[in-house]
C-alpha cells in the first residue's frame, strides 16, 4: 500500500499545478536550483557532527559512557546489551543502524532483546544532528534547552519501547 | 551547542592521547569525509524534493493542506501568521509520513519564518523539539533490516515504536510547555 503514496501524492501535485495553470517546469526548476547552496551551507555542520561522532566512536569514550550509564539504564528498564545504541542514536543515525544489526545478530532478530532495539531505533531521532541541520542558517544559537528536552523525552521513549515489548 | 561540542572534543582528545595519539586527526579526516559524502546525497535529495515543494506552494495546496491541519498547529504553537501555518503543516505531515528527505527543507524554512518575529524562543523550540522526537508512524528502515534477516514477522514493531514516538512527542511537548515560557 504504502509503496504507491510517493507517486500517487506526485501525481496529485503535478495534476493541480496543471489546473492552475502554474507552469510545473518553471516552479519545478525554481525550487531544486535552491537545493545546491541549501547543502553546500549545511556541509560545515554536517562535518562538525561527523567528527564528534568519530572521536566520540574512536576514542572509546562511547564504550566508556556505555559502562557508566548501564546499571543507571538497567535500572530504568533498559537491558544493559541496548546502552550503546541508545546512546549513539543521538549522534547517528547510520551508526545506530549498525548497532541495531549487531544486535540482531548477537540474539536473533526476534528476540525480546532485537524487538526492543528496533523499537528504540525506530521510536528516538539523531537529535544532535537534527540541531546542528536544523539551525545551520538560523539566528537563534541557544541549542542547549532544547537538545535537553528532547534527549529527556528520547530516553522516555526508549524506556517505554522496552517496557511495550515486555507486555506485546 | 559550543559547550557539548567543547565536552566531547575534549574528552574524546584527551583519551586518545593515551593511546592512539595518530588517530586524532585520521578520526577527524573520516569525519569529515562521511559528512562530504552525505552532503553529495543531499544535494540530490533536496533538488527533488525542493523542487516538488515549489510545485506544491505554488499550485495552492500548500494553502488548502495547511487549513486542515490549523487546529493541530494552533494547539502547538499558539496564532501563527499563515505562512507560517503552511510550512508548520508541510513539515510535521512529511515527519508523519516518514519522507526524511522533505523534512529538512520545510524545518529550516519553518525556522526561518518564525525568526521574522519579535519574541521566538517558544515557537522555535516546540517547533525543534516536535522534529526531533519524530512523530513517525512507519519505522520503513526497520521493518527492511528486519525482513532482510529472516524475521518471522518484521513488522511486528510497527506499534510498539508507535506508541514509543508518541511518548516521547507528548513528553517532549508538554516539558516544553513547562519550562519555556511563551511571550
Amino acid at each position: 500500500m504504502s509503496k504507491y503514496f510517493i507517486p500517487v501524492l506526485f501525481l496529485i501535485i503535478i495534476a493541480t499545478s496543471l489546473i492552475k495553470k502554474v507552469k510545473p517546469y518553471d516552479a519545478f526548476i525554481s525550487g531544486a536550483k535552491s537545493a545546491i547552496p541549501f547543502a553546500v551551507n549545511l556541509f560545515p555542520y554536517l562535518a562538525c557532527i561527523f567528527i564528534l561522532t568519530e572521536l566520540f566512536e574512536v576514542s572509546g569514550l562511547s564504550n566508556y559512557l556505555t559502562k557508566i550509564l548501564s546499571p543507571i539504564f538497567n535500572f530504568l528498564g533498559i537491558p544493559k546489551e541496548l546502552t550503546k545504541l541508545v546512546l549513539i542514536k543521538p549522534f547517528s543515525g547510520s551508526g545506530a543502524l549498525a548497532v541495531l544489526s549487531d544486535v540482531y545478530e548477537a540474539y536473533g532478530v526476534d528476540s525480546y532483546l532485537s524487538r526492543c532495539a528496533s523499537a528504540i531505533y525506530g521510536s528516538s531521532e539523531t537529535v544532535f544532528y537534527v540541531a546542528s541541520v536544523y539551525f545551520a542558517n538560523a539566528k537563534t544559537k541557544k541549542l542547549f534547552k532544547p537538545i535537553i528536552i528532547s534527549l529527556i523525552a528520547s530516553l522516555c521513549s526508549s524506556i517505554m519501547a522496552c517496557l511495550i515489548c515486555k507486555i506485546l | 551547542m559550543n559547550f557539548i561540542f567543547a565536552l566531547l572534543f575534549i574528552i574524546s582528545t584527551v583519551m586518545l592521547l593515551f593511546f592512539n595519539p595518530e588517530g586524532v586527526l585520521t578520526a577527524m579526516l573520516i569525519g569529515g569525509e562521511k559528512a562530504l559524502t552525505l552532503t553529495l546525497k543531499l544535494v540530490v535529495i533536496y533538488a527533488v524534493w525542493m523542487g516538488v515543494f515549489k510545485l506544491v506552494e505554488t499550485s495552492g495546496l500548500a494553502e488548502k493542506f495547511a487549513k486542515l491541519l490549523k487546529p493541530f498547529n494552533k494547539l502547538l504553537f499558539g496564532n501563527l501568521t499563515e505562512k507560517e501555518n503552511e510550512y508548520v503543516s508541510l513539515n510535521i505531515s512529511a515527519n508523519a509520513l516518514g519522507m526524511s528527505g522533505a523534512t529538512t527543507p520545510t524545518g529550516i524554512s519553518t525556522i526561518l519564518e518564525f525568526e521574522k518575529r519579535p519574541n521566538t524562543e517558544y515557537h522555535i523550540i516546540m517547533f525543534f523539539v516536535i522534529n526531533a522526537t519524530t512523530i513517525q508512524l512507519i519505522p520503513t528502515s526497520v521493518i527492511g533490516l528486519r525482513s532482510a534477516m529472516n524475521s518471522n514477522s518484521p513488522a511486528d514493531i510497527i506499534l510498539p515504536t508507535i506508541i514509543a514516538t508518541l511518548t516521547s512527542a507528548v513528553i517532549g511537548i508538554l516539558l516544553v510547555k513547562i519550562f519555556v515560557r511563551r511571550k
